[in-house]
């Protein structure tokens, strides 16, 4: 057997990489899938193939991990299409490592080809697009490499640079028409049973909400920038930074070192009102990300009802319903690295606001303090209030005094026995938490109804969404005020509120969430609907309002483009057609060349027969011996050389060629002259 | 034996119905298709747009691998350099001459169309404006003349899913001389009467190269004197030559042998006349027919070997006997 070459082997091993981290950035995969693949393609890349010579070994253990796999499939503990993907993995891992002949190199494509098949099936990330080109584009060049290697005879170099240039074109041309079919191929089901969502590779799922907020520790959570709500809300705020709270779920109970709820479980519905509803409610439609890993219900302060809910589970998208909890919060019955759901809430400018239904419990425990507050609490409370009664009025002045007297910090090392007193007069520094606790505590202190908020503050423009990041996760008050219900009220500083994470690592991530959002929208939610509209803007290009058309009037329209586009294309191919046409001029130059030829020996009178071609004139005239053969002889030849054979006359040559033949016709004539003059005289003299 | 003047009329039928490309699919690409419809499958059946995607350029990449095997195969010029010498029924040097005007071709394959030569040749890689040649050991069934319709030229690439073929058609005759095997039977005596010097009294020694210097004889010829090493001696001195043991043989080949038989008769007397003509001697042919004269050399044997090729195929196309001296010789 030949030796392969090294480059062809190390493309079908990058291929088959591709084709694994298509499955790969799902983050479904198990850790020992990962691992076993990417140590083998270490050892394929570096040229180690270990079960060459102990196939019979590596394909019992194949065997073993097939009924492993199974028993794992069969008990439950792993979805079917992930077992089908790691068993994918390790034949291409046992198909790479193996001796690299024909069989083996078919193989390894097929399984890199179904590892994608299975990427599609397990993840919607727009990674996955870069992993299936990247596998197009490595498999094709290894095919491409394999098939003329095959075919070049043993001991000469294959050549590489030859094969890549036209290949590379026909690579660009299948990218570009995958797209057009993708794009044009009608959708023939309704039904997206896609993934849209999977938790990605090293996803950390941060930002849930437990059943109780214990006080101190770090605040990592605020430089995570990872998003993980994206919403779009109707009617559009239409500003870049919404600045508003999202809430998640409410705490009504605290015992001095974390904050709990009296009220379990409620009541299931496939939507919950919270409040009751009015003409003017804010919509969302709302989609949690796999970053977000909660199964609590999101909403704009202050929601009205949140359900319509759909999880995306790695088998599919499922209806799910809803259920109410204590502390106002709703969360999803089935558990899904995503969910989309509806909710509505209050505009933030409403004067009314509908109350809350509250449970007697709950209602008791606005006013409930620890057993063991710390006196100094109250005190403090009362000296920062002076007396006063109104709550909202109240909470402002607290809020005023913590801003001013505290600072804010992440750094919280060790725990404390009473962390509230900590933060009010040894540290007087906290984060969000800390805050909120000491506004909710010293409002309670005074008599007024307060509780705890968590959820997140923020929401960044994106691609006509708004998107809020782990970072922004937060906790605030909410103050019951007679006649208009909870108020919310933070005490936190206001530039620590939103996410605490570096500004480039935001900007860089806040680009790739655009083209990922744009991924999202365009690619793994198409649909036949976006089909029927794209040719509807075709064929019946929407008229833009008058102002928008004057902002774009500098450039022209798309079907100007396209009609541009299509007009050079045709001119392109017209000069094409006719730059073939003339190359074709050499034929009808020979033509014209003859002609003249002939021109010319008609006016010098040579006699010819019938018919007779030049090619025949000019074989009888060499056969006799004839003065003008000289000169015929290479100019018939070059006549039917440019005629014929495809090499046109050169430039001049026709002249050339035309003035030996007339030089050479005035010699002959010349020479017929004195010969008949000759033959003339005896005559003369004879008679 | 009767020749096959012309191909069959199902050959011709079969060669005048057939589209101008023709297509297979390799192995792989079998696998590749029912991939390709599982796919088609699994994104008709979930809606999953990641597998419309994915499905979209499997079906590209079938597009483009009939594209890119369009261009490799057009603007191709075949021309047949053909062989030194075929022999029946074992392997010999073929060749084609491939070149194009533009565009790289890659991964080629030529054989002979429609014959029963079999074998083929392949061209890695064919740089535009180049004329390359492509060698390739064929092996003929029979001896005889087989009649030559065209070139297959056929690609796998891009991806080697399929096998593209174009067929170029180029007439011709390829004259297959019978196999020389072990002759069993020894070829007779040696023709008799005067053959060289032998039969001359006065030349008893030979024209071969120079053996020495001797005294010369009374009654030897005078033109075998040295004179230069004569006059040095001062006695008249012979140049003695080696001897040339060249005989003469008629081979024959007799009249009435049909079938295997004729076949066996023919690899006997080329292989008799091989081993004749390769010991220097003279050969000549009696073919029920004609007959070839005595004589010596490679060409001898070539002419011997035609003669003996085209036994039992003397009705065959008169113009093959023409064509066959340009595709053979």
């Amino acid at each position: 057997m030949t030796r392969p070459l090294r480059l062809r082997l190390v493309l079908r091993d990058l291929a088959a990489g591709a084709a694994f981290g298509a499955m790969a950035v799902s983050g479904q995969l198990p850790v020992w899938a990962l691992a076993v693949f990417l140590l083998t393609l270490v050892l394929a890349l570096c040229n180690v193939r270990l079960v060459a010579r102990h196939a019979r070994l590596s394909a019992l253990l194949l065997l073993v991990a097939a009924v492993l796999l199974g028993l794992q499939l069969t008990s439950g503990a792993m979805n079917a299409v992930v077992a089908a993907c790691s068993f994918a993995g390790l034949i291409a891992a046992q198909r790479m490592l193996s001796a690299p002949d024909g069989a083996a190199d078919g193989q390894t494509h097929l399984t890199g080809l179904l590892m994608v098949a299975g990427g599609a099936a397990l993840s919607g990330d727009m990674t996955y697009a870069l992993c299936l080109i990247a596998f197009g584009v490595l498999a094709s060049l290894s095919l491409a490499l394999g098939v003329v290697e095959a075919a070049v005879p043993d001991g000469e170099p294959v050549p590489v640079r030859a094969v890549l240039g036209p290949l590379s074109g026909g690579v660009a041309f299948a990218v570009a028409g995958a797209v057009a079919f993708f794009v044009l191929f009608p959708r023939l089901n309704w039904a997206m049973v896609g993934p849209r969502s999977a938790p990605g590779l090293g996803a950390a799922s941060s930002a849930g909400f437990s059943n109780t907020v214990r006080l101190g520790g770090a605040g990592t959570i605020k430089s995570n920038p990872r998003v993980v709500l994206r919403a779009t809300l109707t009617p559009d705020p239409g500003r870049d930074a919404l600045d508003a709270y999202w809430v998640g779920r409410t705490y009504d109970t605290f015992d001095g070192q974390e904050w709990t709820n009296v009220i379990g479980a409620l009541q299931t519905e496939r939507q919950i009102t919270l409040r009751p509803a009015s003409d003017t409610l804010l919509h969302q439609r709302v989609e949690l990300l796999p970053a977000y890993g909660g199964r609590t219900l999101i909403a704009l302060e202050s929601p009205s009802r949140l359900g319509n809910a759909l999880a995306h589970t790695p088998t599919g998208t499922r209806n799910s319903t809803v259920q109410l909890q204590g502390g106002s919060e709703v969360r999803f019955t089935l558990t899904a690295p995503s969910y989309t759901y509806e909710a509505y809430s209050l505009p933030p400018d409403a004067k009314a606001v509908g109350s809350l239904a509250l449970r007697q419990p709950e209602k008791d425990q606005l006013l409930a303090l620890p057993e063991h507050l710390d006196p100094r609490v109250a005190q403090l409370a009362a000296r920062v209030l002076q007396g006063e009664k109104e709550p909202l009025a109240a909470a402002r002045k607290l809020i005023a005094y913590l801003q001013r007297d505290y600072a804010y910090t992440l750094e919280l090392a060790g725990n404390s026995e009473d962390p509230l007193a900590d933060f009010l007069f040894v540290r007087k520094a906290g984060h969000c938490e800390h805050f909120a606790t000491a506004l909710t505590v010293l409002l309670r202190t005074q008599g007024f109804s307060a509780r705890l908020a968590t959820g997140f503050f923020g929401g960044a423009r994106l691609d006509g969404a708004y998107i809020v990041r782990a970072g922004d996760a937060h906790a605030w008050t909410h103050v019951l005020v007679p006649g208009r219900g909870f108020v919310t009220v933070d005490a936190t500083p206001p530039s620590h509120r939103t996410s605490q994470a570096s500004a480039l690592l935001e900007k860089v991530l806040a680009l790739y969430e655009a083209v990922e959002a744009r991924w999202r929208n365009s690619v793994v939610d198409y649909s036949f609907r976006d089909q029927f509209e794209l040719a509807n803007a075709l064929v019946r290009p929407p008229r833009q309002p008058a102002q928008a058309s004057t902002r774009s009037s500098r450039l022209p329209p798309m079907r100007a483009w396209l009609t541009a586009a299509a007009v050079a294309f045709v001119v392109w191919r017209v000069g094409r057609f006719l730059a073939r046409r003339q190359k074709r001029a050499p034929r009808m130059e020979a033509t014209r060349f003859l002609d003249r030829v002939d021109a010319q020996l008609a006016r010098a009178r040579v006699p010819r027969f019938e018919g007779e071609s030049l090619e025949d004139l000019t074989t009888r005239f060499a056969r006799d011996g004839h003065p003008l053969a000289l000169a015929l002889v290479p100019l018939t030849r070059r006549y039917l050389e440019a005629r014929f054979g495809g090499r046109a006359l050169r430039e001049g040559e026709a002249e050339h060629l035309l003035n030996t033949l007339r030089r050479a016709l005035e010699a002959e004539a010349a020479r017929r002259v004195p010969k008949a003059a000759e033959q003339a005289g005896p005559t003369a003299r004879a008679s | 034996m009767k020749a096959p003047a012309r191909p069959p009329f199902r050959a011709r039928l079969r060669a005048w119905l057939r589209p101008p490309r023709t297509l297979s699919v390799t192995k792989m690409g079998r696998t590749y298709l029912v991939v390709t419809f599982g796919v088609g499958l699994g994104a008709l059946n979930t809606g999953n747009n990641l597998l419309y995607l994915l499905l979209g350029l499997l079906l590209s990449m079938v597009v483009v691998s009939g594209v890119l095997s369009e261009r490799c195969l057009r603007d191709l010029t075949v021309r047949r350099v053909g062989a030194d010498a075929a022999f029946a029924r074992e392997p010999f040097p073929y060749r084609w001459a491939v070149s194009r005007k533009a565009g790289h071709g890659f991964a080629l394959t030529l054989a002979e169309d429609l014959s029963p030569l079999a074998g083929l040749g392949s061209l890695g890689h064919l740089p535009p404006g180049t004329e390359v040649v492509v060698r390739a050991d064929l092996a003929a069934p029979h001896r005889g003349p087989v009649r030559l319709s065209g070139v297959r030229v056929t690609t796998t690439w891009p991806l080697g899913l399929f096998a593209k073929t174009r067929v170029f058609s180029l007439e011709g005759t390829l004259l297959v001389y019978p196999r020389r095997g072990y002759a069993c039977r020894e070829p007779g005596a040696a023709e008799s009467g005067p053959m060289g010097e032998t039969g001359s009294p006065r030349h008893q020694d030979g024209t071969g190269d120079v053996a020495g210097l001797r005294e010369l004889a009374p009654g030897e010829d005078a033109r075998r004197i040295h004179w230069r090493k004569s006059a040095a001696a001062g006695r008249l001195l012979k140049v003695e030559r080696e001897r040339e043991e060249r005989r003469t043989w008629k081979l024959a080949l007799d009249a009435g042998l049909t079938g295997e038989a004729l076949e066996r008769r023919c690899e006997e007397v080329a292989a008799q006349a091989h081993q004749l003509l390769d010991a220097g001697h003279e050969v000549g042919l009696k073919l029920p027919e004609h007959t070839l004269r005595p004589a010596a050399g490679a060409g001898q044997e070539r002419r011997i070997l035609q003669a003996l090729a085209w036994v039992g195929f003397e009705d065959a196309d008169p113009g093959a006997k023409d064509g066959q001296e340009r595709e053979a010789a």
